[in-house]
């Protein structure tokens, strides 16, 4: 089903949690809210889903305009990020508990719970109470309750934020696989940029109650639209280094690189530490950076070098793993055609690239 | 009382220095000794008031003591018991009082349980309505007595005037036996309502909103929203009012007394004021302590079964 919200406004008191909120997801699509806590994320589903009301802008599904309409009129079902189980229920009444208000004969009843325990793998604890289940399992039985009445859309809310970091790892692929066998529209809000990433096919950056920008996670990484977005995106951080534009060339303050006549005055520059490689030898290499700290992480190791004032992530991948000691002095290339080029003011992206030699 | 015994006997050898040189009061204050001392006070009242009375009255339910003879009580062994089980007034007494307890009761609970769905939601002035509601249980029995003696009065009260307006004559509660009861049992469950209120207004604010919201979403109706969810939250608080108030009114005493003194007859006297009465009008002292074991014993029996119920329930749960 189509999911559609126009410029939404709510405010409580003096906080205005949605300020003109606007976005479509279409069917069938695994929507991102990624933003940072108090965007309004959680504002935004309840919108949806209708236990908020929003104080202007419409929210329609399927081109039908629901704004006003009950919460029980709208065929959706809602994960909460406290999964909110109810406690004196056991996993089989909870699972129950939407489609016995539905008025289904127990026959079928039961056939559902128990196919929804075989989806998720918890068809072992359907006899015991929500409470004594752990963190994954009751993360499963809050979903396997949201899916079990087949809603068209669900809205799941920062489901993953309570769950210990290797089942989350575990849940991620879980909510593709059961978005790509299921078909159903999912909008997930989450201020986790690695789960926006892995699972969502299109990611709305929600900030201070507006989508500053929608787009695949391909091109949030490649091409954000604002230091903020680039800031967000991402892992580890991008780089971010003040230049100066003297016209034919840019001043990164470490390295100067030419430049097209636009380039004027302060600009930002943006830099994945991916696109940072270690030179072969010190004269190739465009910046000498000084290795203050160095995570290894296996396959790869993220080093933070200090290079004129300015500090650099770089990400350092297969042989280069486990070279670099702190202090060491390390040669650095970096290639110019991936930098990205926001103005320091508004922090918009500007559609620049570097004069080809 | 232990630990002051066996700390006094300790310091005879073992601070006997001390003691000459400093006193009683030196002695007193040894550290060891400094916390039995302070609690002290708090358990000699205990005693003197609760404690030695309370075991006094037990002993004398097994002699002939009256309180207005001076001949030496002789023990009677179980003879007061045989008394008390075999007299049929006390069989009344108590038909009398467990009527006043499971109207009183009943009434006390669906009245709190409704105050307290009400004032559980925000409205305008909730705060100083709940202050009004929780009035009556913080009135002295006495004070709660004389407005509803006035309120049920045939030529002054309220309730007469009102009803005189539709059949133009004085209304006269308290003149029958039935009328009567109502009228302790109106009054009891006007007192203790709000009592019952404040429980179950504990267990209602403590359900996480969440928990609603889903059920919203889970499309619930109403009743099954306060089935699933509300009410196990309630649940165990409305058993806990359940028995502070069984056990409460089974022990009323002022209420009847002074509302009624008993009246018409005996309809409405109660069984402590039946204790009352043979212990302070008849004066047979030791047959109205054999009384008041007996509704003890009651009320401990009430109780277990309570208390039973409740294992049980948690057990399961």
């Amino acid at each position: 089903m189509k999911l559609s919200c126009r410029s939404l406004e709510k405010s409580f008191g003096r906080v205005k949690a949605l300020d003109g909120l606007s976005f479509d997801v279409p069917e069938g699509a695994f929507f991102a809210l990624l933003g940072p806590s108090a965007a309004g994320k959680t504002t935004c589903l309840r919108t949806i889903c209708g236990l908020d009301r929003p104080d202007r802008g419409t929210v329609s599904v399927d081109g039908e305009d629901v704004t006003q309409a009950p919460v029980q009129g709208r065929d959706l079902a809602m994960v909460f990020q406290s999964f909110a189980l109810y406690p004196h229920l056991s996993t089989e009444q909870n699972l129950a508990y939407p489609l016995r208000e539905a008025g289904l004969p127990s026959a079928e009843i039961k056939s559902r719970v128990g196919e929804m325990g075989e989806l998720l793998r918890i068809s072992h604890a359907l006899g015991r109470k929500t409470t004594q289940l752990s963190g994954g399992e009751q993360q499963r039985v809050a979903i396997g309750r949201a899916l079990i009445r087949r809603p068209k859309l669900l809205l799941l809310d920062e489901p993953l934020t309570n769950l210990d970091a290797k089942l989350r790892d575990e849940m991620r692929a879980e909510f593709k696989r059961l978005h790509r066998d299921l078909g159903i529209t999912m909008v997930y809000a989450t201020p986790d940029q690695l789960e926006a990433m892995t699972m969502a096919d299109t990611i709305g950056v929600l900030q201070n109650g507006q989508i500053t920008e929608i787009g695949t996670p391909d091109a949030l990484y490649a091409t954000p639209g604002s230091i903020g977005v680039a800031r967000l995106v991402g892992s580890p951080p991008i780089n971010l280094i003040e230049a100066t534009g003297t016209g034919a060339e840019l001043d990164l303050g470490f390295a100067k690189i030419p430049s097209d006549h636009r380039a004027q005055g302060a600009l930002t520059l943006g830099l994945r530490p991916f696109d940072i490689q270690v030179a072969d030898t010190a004269k190739t290499a465009l910046l000498q950076g000084r290795v203050i700290v160095t995570e290894p992480l296996g396959d790869l190791e993220i080093v933070d070098v200090e290079t004129s004032g300015n500090e650099l992530k770089v990400a350092l991948r297969g042989a280069q793993v486990g070279q670099a000691k702190p202090g060491d002095l390390l040669p650095l290339n970096f290639d110019a055609n991936r930098l990205l080029y926001f103005d320091t003011k508004t922090g918009l992206r500007l559609d620049m690239s570097p004069v080809q030699n | 009382m232990a630990d002051l015994n066996t700390s006094g006997a300790g310091a005879v050898s073992g601070a006997g220095s001390v003691a000459k040189s400093g006193g009683l009061l030196a002695w007193l204050n040894a550290p060891e000794r400094r916390g039995p001392l302070l609690v002290a006070p708090a358990l000699i009242t205990l005693f003197v008031m609760n404690i030695f009375p309370l075991l006094w009255s037990f002993g004398l339910s097994f002699f002939n003591y009256r309180a207005n003879r001076l001949t030496v009580p002789s023990f009677k062994g179980l003879d007061n018991y045989e008394k008390v089980l075999t007299d049929p007034v006390v069989w009344e007494r108590f038909q009398t009082t467990g009527i006043i307890v499971g109207a009183s009761v009943t009434l006390q609970l669906i009245f709190g349980f409704l105050l307290a769905l009400l004032f559980a939601k925000t409205f305008p002035l909730r705060r100083i309505l709940l202050m009004l509601v929780l009035a009556p249980m913080m009135l002295s029995f006495v004070s709660v007595a004389i407005f509803f003696k006035l309120f049920y009065d045939p030529t002054l009260g309220l309730l007469s005037w009102a009803i005189g307006l539709f059949t133009g004559e004085p209304f006269i509660l308290l003149a029958t036996p039935a009328g009567s009861i109502a009228a302790i049992v109106i009054a009891d469950a006007w007192m203790w309502s709000p009592f019952v209120m404040l429980l179950v207004l504990a267990g209602l604010v403590s359900v996480p909103t969440y928990l609603y919201e889903a059920a919203e979403i889970d499309r619930a109706s109403p009743w099954r929203r306060f089935r699933t969810i509300t009410f196990p939250y309630i649940k165990s608080l409305l058993l806990l009012a359940l028995l502070f108030r069984t056990i409460e009114t089974f022990k009323l005493f002022d209420l009847s007394f002074l509302i009624t003194g008993g009246g018409p007859g005996a309809s409405t006297e109660t069984v402590a004021i039946y204790a009352y009465r043979l212990g302070f009008q008849f004066f047979r002292t030791s047959q109205a302590s054999a009384l008041a074991y007996l509704i003890l014993f009651v009320v401990i029996v009430l109780t277990s079964i309570y208390l039973y119920i409740v294992n049980r329930r948690n057990e399961e749960g």
